[in-house]
C-alpha cells in the first residue's frame, strides 16, 4: 500500500530546512566575525602607529643632539634595542637579525645621509620617495625585496633633513592571522553545532507529520474508523492531526449516511419484491395449464433481473463514492480462477469456446470473497454471451510491478469502437447486448474498491482484452 | 414439523405461511421480537425463520437471545440488507443458513429441508450412498449405476454426491453453486444447467429410468422412487 521504507535523508524536508537555516546562520556569524576582525586590525594599527610616532620623535631628538660622527653608532644601538625589545606584538622566537625595523635619514636634497637596517637602504629610499610621507602620519609602505610591507613614520628635524622610522608589519599580520585561524575554527564549530540542533529538532517535528501522513494513507477506502495519531503538544502539527481527524469524522458520517440511504432503499424495494415474487409463485403452483404458467414464469424472471439490477446498481453507486463495504479475507486468485473455469468450462465448450489459464501459481490478495466471485462471474458471463463460436479466451495471472495482474484476452471481434471509451460507465452496452449495461461498471467498481484498476482495449489481432490489477496481500 | 416464522411484513408473512403450510409445516407466526420470544419459549419448534429487520429489535440479537434461552432449533435468516453481517456469517458457521430477499419459494423450502436434515444425526458419515440403482462410493470416489461404473470427473462426482444426499428434494441453482462450488453468485448464463445436462448424459443412459429431473424455474431433483 504505502512505501514504508524510510526516504533517503538527503530528500527529506528536515535536511533542506536545516541546510537553509545553517546557511543563514553561517552568513550571519561570518559577518559578525568580519566586523570583529576589522575592529581588531584597526586597533592594532592604531597602537602601533602611536608607538611609531613616539619613537620617531625620540629619534629626531637624538639626531638633533648627537654630533654627526657619533650619530650612526648611537642610532644602531637605539634601533637594535627597538627591534629586539620595544616593538609591539613582537614574536620572541623570531630570528635575532634585524629586518623588522629600519632608520633612514635624508638630507635637504633628498639624498640618503644615514641608514640603519637590513641591506643598504636604497630600495627603501626609492619607495619613500615614490610615496608622499607626511610627518606625523604613519604610512603603509611596500619595499621592493621585502615580502612584508612596512609602516613608516617620519619627522623633520632642525637642519631641514627628514628622518624615517619603518616598522615591518610582519608581527601585526601574524597576530591577525592567528586571530583569523581561531575565528574560522570557532565559526566552523558553531555552524556544525547549529546545523545539528536545527536538523534534530526539525526532524523530530517532521517525524510527527510523517506519522500523520502514513496513518492517513493507511485509512483507505473502507477503513474509515481509524484516526491519525495526535500529540500532547498544542502546536501546528497537532492542529494538523486534529483537523484531519475532524475531516475524517465528517467523511465517515457522510459515508454512513450513504450506507443508510442505500440500505433503506434496498430494504424498501426488496420487501415488496419479495411479496410480489412470493404471490406470483403461489399462483404458479396453482395454475394448471402451461399456457397460463408461461407469463407468470417470465414475470418472475423479469423480477429476478430487476433484483439483480438493483443489487448491482447500488454496488456500483457505492463503489463510485468509494463507499463499498468490504469484508476482506486472504483469497488465492489462482485457486479461485481454477474453480471458476471448472464451473464455466462446460458452458463454454457447449458454445465452442475455449478457456485457457496461464498462471504462475498461487497468488494471494486481500479481498471481499463474494464481490470477487461476482466480478469474475461477470467477466466470464460477458465472454460467454458475446463471443462467437470457436474463439479462445486466454486468462493470464501473474505478479506484475508488485501487484496481482489478471488479463482476459480473446480472439473474437473485440469491443465496438464507439463503446470502448465508455466501457466502464453505467448503462453502456454493445448494440447486440441484452444485459442492463452494468456488467463492466460493476467490474470496475469492485476493482477500484479493492485499490485495483481495470482497463479494456482491443488487441492488435482484433480481440478484446481486459486487464485487471490488484494489490498483493501484505506478508 | 413445527415452524416459527418471525417476519414483520404482513404481506410476506401471509404468503410464506400459506405456502409453508401447503408444504406440510405447522406454522406459528410472530410480527415482532417480543412475541417471537414468548412463542419460542412456550412451544417447541423444529425450525425457525427469522427476518433481520424486526421493528423492536435486531433479528440477530433475537436469535442469540433465543439460543441463550435454550432454543436449539436451526434458524433460516432472511435479510433484505445489502451486506452480510459478520454475525450472520458466524451463525452460518454454527449451522444456520441465510437467504437474501427476494427469494424463490422453492429455494426457501429447499434450504429449510437442508437445515432440518443437517441437524438430524443420521447418515452424515456414511461411506456409501444409495439411491435406487445408483450407488456412490465416497472413499473411492466412484459412482455406479446398475453395476456399471460411471466415468465422472471429480467435479461431476461432487455434484452427483450433493444430489444424492438431497435425493427426493428440490435443489436450486443457487444451492448448487453455494454447496458444490462454494460461491454465492447469480450468473446470468446457464452455467449450472450445462453441468446438470452433462451429468444427466452420464447417469441416465439410454433405456434407463431418468433419475435427474428438471423443475422449470425452480431447480433439480434426483428421484428416489
Amino acid at each position: 500500500m504505502s512505501s514504508r521504507t524510510a526516504k533517503p535523508i538527503l530528500h527529506s524536508a528536515a535536511w533542506r530546512i536545516s541546510l537553509w537555516a545553517t546557511l543563514a546562520f553561517a552568513c550571519g556569524t561570518l559577518l559578525v566575525f568580519v566586523f570583529l576582525h576589522r575592529f581588531v586590525a584597526d586597533d592594532i594599527q592604531r597602537r602601533s602607529d602611536a608607538w611609531l610616532s613616539g619613537e620617531v620623535e625620540v629619534l629626531g631628538d637624538v639626531a638633533e643632539q648627537t654630533p654627526m660622527n657619533a650619530l650612526h653608532d648611537r642610532l644602531v644601538e637605539e634601533v637594535a634595542e627597538l627591534a629586539s625589545k620595544e616593538v609591539p606584538n613582537r614574536d620572541a622566537s623570531a630570528s635575532a637579525s634585524n629586518d623588522s625595523v629600519f632608520f633612514l635619514q635624508t638630507g635637504g636634497d633628498g639624498s640618503l645621509t644615514l641608514w640603519v637596517g637590513a641591506g643598504n637602504g636604497a630600495a627603501n629610499l626609492k619607495a619613500i620617495q615614490a610615496s608622499k610621507i607626511l610627518p606625523d602620519h604613519p604610512t603603509h609602505l611596500r619595499v621592493q625585496g621585502f615580502a612584508i610591507p612596512f609602516r613608516v613614520a617620519s619627522t623633520r628635524i632642525g637642519d631641514g633633513s627628514y628622518i624615517y622610522l619603518g616598522l615591518s608589519e610582519r608581527d601585526e599580520l601574524r597576530v591577525l592571522r592567528n586571530l583569523r585561524a581561531r575565528f574560522i575554527l570557532l565559526w566552523l564549530l558553531l555552524v556544525l553545532l547549529g546545523f545539528g540542533i536545527v536538523f534534530y529538532t526539525t526532524r523530530r517535528m517532521l517525524s510527527h507529520v510523517r506519522e500523520i501522513a502514513e496513518a492517513a494513507s493507511r485509512i483507505g477506502h473502507s477503513d474509515l474508523h481509524a484516526r491519525v495519531p495526535t500529540t500532547r503538544h498544542n502546536d501546528e502539527v497537532s492542529h494538523l492531526a486534529l483537523t484531519l481527524n475532524r475531516m475524517l469524522d465528517r467523511i465517515e458520517s457522510s459515508m454512513h449516511q450513504l450506507h443508510t440511504i442505500t440500505d433503506s432503499l434496498a430494504h424498501d424495494l426488496r420487501s415488496p419484491l419479495t411479496a410480489i415474487r412470493g404471490k406470483l409463485e403461489m399462483s404458479l403452483s396453482a395454475a394448471m395449464q402451461v399456457e397460463h404458467a408461461d407469463p407468470i414464469v417470465s414475470a418472475i424472471e423479469e423480477l429476478d433481473r430487476l433484483t439483480d439490477f438493483l443489487n448491482k446498481s447500488l454496488d456500483v453507486a457505492e463503489a463510485k463514492a468509494d463507499a463499498l463495504r468490504l469484508n476482506r479475507v486472504p483469497l488465492d486468485l489462482d485457486e479461485l480462477l481454477r474453480i471458476m473455469i471448472d464451473l464455466y468450462e462446460p458452458s463454454m465448450s457447449e458454445k465452442g469456446l475455449q478457456l485457457r489459464l496461464h498462471s504462475s501459481g498461487p497468488l494471494i490478495i486481500e479481498a471481499d470473497e463474494a464481490l470477487i466471485h461476482r466480478m469474475i462471474a461477470n467477466l466470464f458471463d460477458n465472454e460467454l454471451k458475446h463471443l462467437p463460436a470457436s474463439c479462445t479466451v486466454h486468462l493470464r495471472l501473474m505478479v506484475e510491478s508488485g501487484g496481482a495482474s489478471l488479463t482476459l484476452e480473446d480472439d473474437g471481434p473485440g469491443f465496438d469502437s464507439e463503446v470502448l471509451p465508455h466501457l466502464f460507465e453505467r448503462r453502456v452496452r454493445g448494440k447486440e447486448s441484452n444485459g442492463h449495461g452494468l456488467g463492466l461498471a460493476f467490474v470496475d467498481a469492485v476493482a477500484r474498491a479493492h485499490g485495483g484498476q481495470v482497463s479494456a482495449a482491443n488487441c492488435e489481432s482484433g480481440g478484446a482484452r481486459i486487464a485487471l490489477s490488484f494489490p498483493l496481500a501484505a506478508e | 414439523m413445527r415452524l416459527l416464522l418471525v417476519e414483520d411484513e404482513i404481506d410476506i408473512q401471509s404468503f410464506l405461511r400459506t405456502s409453508l403450510e401447503e408444504t406440510g409445516y405447522e406454522v406459528e407466526a410472530a410480527a415482532d421480537g417480543k412475541t417471537a420470544e414468548r412463542l419460542a419459549v412456550d412451544g417447541v419448534f423444529d425450525i425457525l425463520i427469522v427476518d433481520l429487520g424486526l421493528p423492536d429489535q435486531d433479528g440477530i440479537s433475537l436469535i442469540l437471545k433465543l439460543r441463550q434461552l435454550g432454543v436449539r432449533a436451526p434458524v433460516l435468516i432472511l435479510s433484505a440488507r445489502r451486506s452480510v453481517d459478520d454475525r450472520v456469517r458466524g451463525l452460518e458457521q454454527g449451522g444456520d443458513d441465510y437467504l437474501t430477499k427476494p427469494f424463490a419459494l422453492a429455494e426457501l423450502v429447499a434450504r429449510l429441508r437442508n437445515l432440518l436434515k443437517r441437524n438430524s444425526p443420521a447418515g452424515s458419515d456414511a461411506t456409501r450412498l444409495r439411491v435406487l440403482d445408483l450407488e456412490l462410493d465416497l472413499l473411492r470416489r466412484e459412482a455406479t449405476r446398475a453395476g456399471q461404473v460411471l466415468q465422472l470427473t471429480p467435479q461431476e462426482f461432487v455434484l452427483l454426491e450433493y444430489l444424492c444426499r438431497n435425493a427426493g428434494r428440490v435443489v436450486t441453482r443457487s444451492m448448487i453453486l453455494d454447496q458444490v462450488w462454494g460461491m454465492r453468485i447469480q450468473p446470468d448464463t446457464n452455467v449450472v444447467d450445462v453441468h446438470i445436462y452433462r451429468l444427466r448424459g452420464k447417469v441416465d443412459g439410454p433405456g434407463q429410468q431418468p433419475l435427474i429431473r428438471t423443475l422449470r424455474g425452480v431447480g433439480y431433483v434426483l428421484k428416489d422412487r
